[in-house]
């Protein structure tokens, strides 16, 4: 387990990649630097996730909302980051609804699998499909 | 004499009959294989054995294709650009929680978290870019990162924390 907050790094292969599409092709980046940067998306997250919560604290509540996190990019002088987290933000909610009325649509289709022999094919594909979304939603609260 | 020699089993051994039935099976459509997403945390000690949260989308988008080491991306809804790489919810949930003030943090608060800090590793990484180009280099150094920061006022929060 980690000592420090700071050790906790996020996946090595992860930043790589954003780096690589942030950057032009043909361009390579050194162990050294690629590390550093990963300590600074560590050390960013921590940083804002404590402007959040000042945010949060501010407005007397106790979960951490989307809300306070773009509060808190402001606040670090990111607002450029504001807009596309927002739409961001939409899609992803919009991808949680999808997600909640798939589940409910597996449970439909249980039942009138039975009774439609006759779109077998059909129904394969989307057996398949459900077995993709394993879902492992997060625990957390939601505001 | 009693050495029993067997024939080369090679030859003509039609190993493909498994059974007594025809030989001629329906041909069945060949379905593309369901890209199986790694295990959580290939080789990375996840906070927890948290697993990552993947984007549970039914259709396999081209480019994610469940190769590369830790690649936690999948496909998205809409195939669009810089919309893949995703960091792992569990493990910024992971940094939220070492925040010993910080009770409870929403879901959509981890995934607002995640997404700046792809936006934040972006900028950082091409603000460095510019240095190295200075230098007439293809390759991102360290010290182009760190005369980023020093230059950089959004990055001063960054000064100091690197070492």
């Amino acid at each position: 387990m980690a000592e420090r907050p700071e050790d906790l790094n996020l996946p090595n292969a992860v930043i790589t990649r954003i780096i690589k599409e942030a950057l032009p092709d043909g361009v390579n980046i050194s162990k050294e630097a690629r590390s550093a940067i990963s300590r600074a998306a560590s050390v960013f997250v921590l940083y804002a996730t404590s402007c959040a919560n000042n945010f949060a604290m501010k407005g007397k509540r106790k979960t951490l909302n989307a809300g306070d996190v773009l509060s808190a990019m402001e606040e670090m002088e990111f607002q450029r980051f504001v807009t596309p987290l927002k739409e961001s933000l939409e899609v992803y909610r919009r991808e949680q609804k999808g997600k909640k009325e798939a589940r409910k649509d597996k449970d439909k289709k249980a039942d009138s699998e039975e009774q439609d022999k006759s779109r077998e094919e059909e129904n394969d594909d989307d057996d398949e499909r459900m077995d993709e979304e394993e879902q492992n939603d997060e625990e957390e609260v939601d505001n | 004499m009693g050495s029993s020699k067997k024939g080369p089993a090679g030859a003509g051994g039609s190993r493909e009959a498994a059974g007594p039935g025809p030989s001629s099976a329906v041909p069945r459509p060949l379905r593309p294989p369901a890209p199986r997403r790694r295990g959580p945390g290939r080789g990375m000690a996840a906070a927890a054995g948290a697993v990552p949260v993947a984007v549970p989308v039914p259709v396999a988008v081209s480019g994610a294709d469940a190769a590369g080491p830790g690649e936690e991306a999948a496909g998205s809804v809409c195939p669009g650009p810089a919309r893949v790489a995703r960091l792992p919810l569990a493990r910024v949930k992971a940094l939220v929680k070492a925040d010993p003030d910080v009770s409870l943090a929403s879901h959509e608060a981890v995934f607002v978290l995640a997404r700046a800090t792809e936006l934040f590793v972006e900028t950082i990484a091409k603000d460095a870019y510019v240095y190295a180009q200075q230098g007439k280099r293809k390759t991102l150094q360290r010290k182009d990162l760190d005369n980023a920061i020093e230059a950089i006022d959004e990055f001063a929060f960054l000064e100091g924390t690197l070492d």
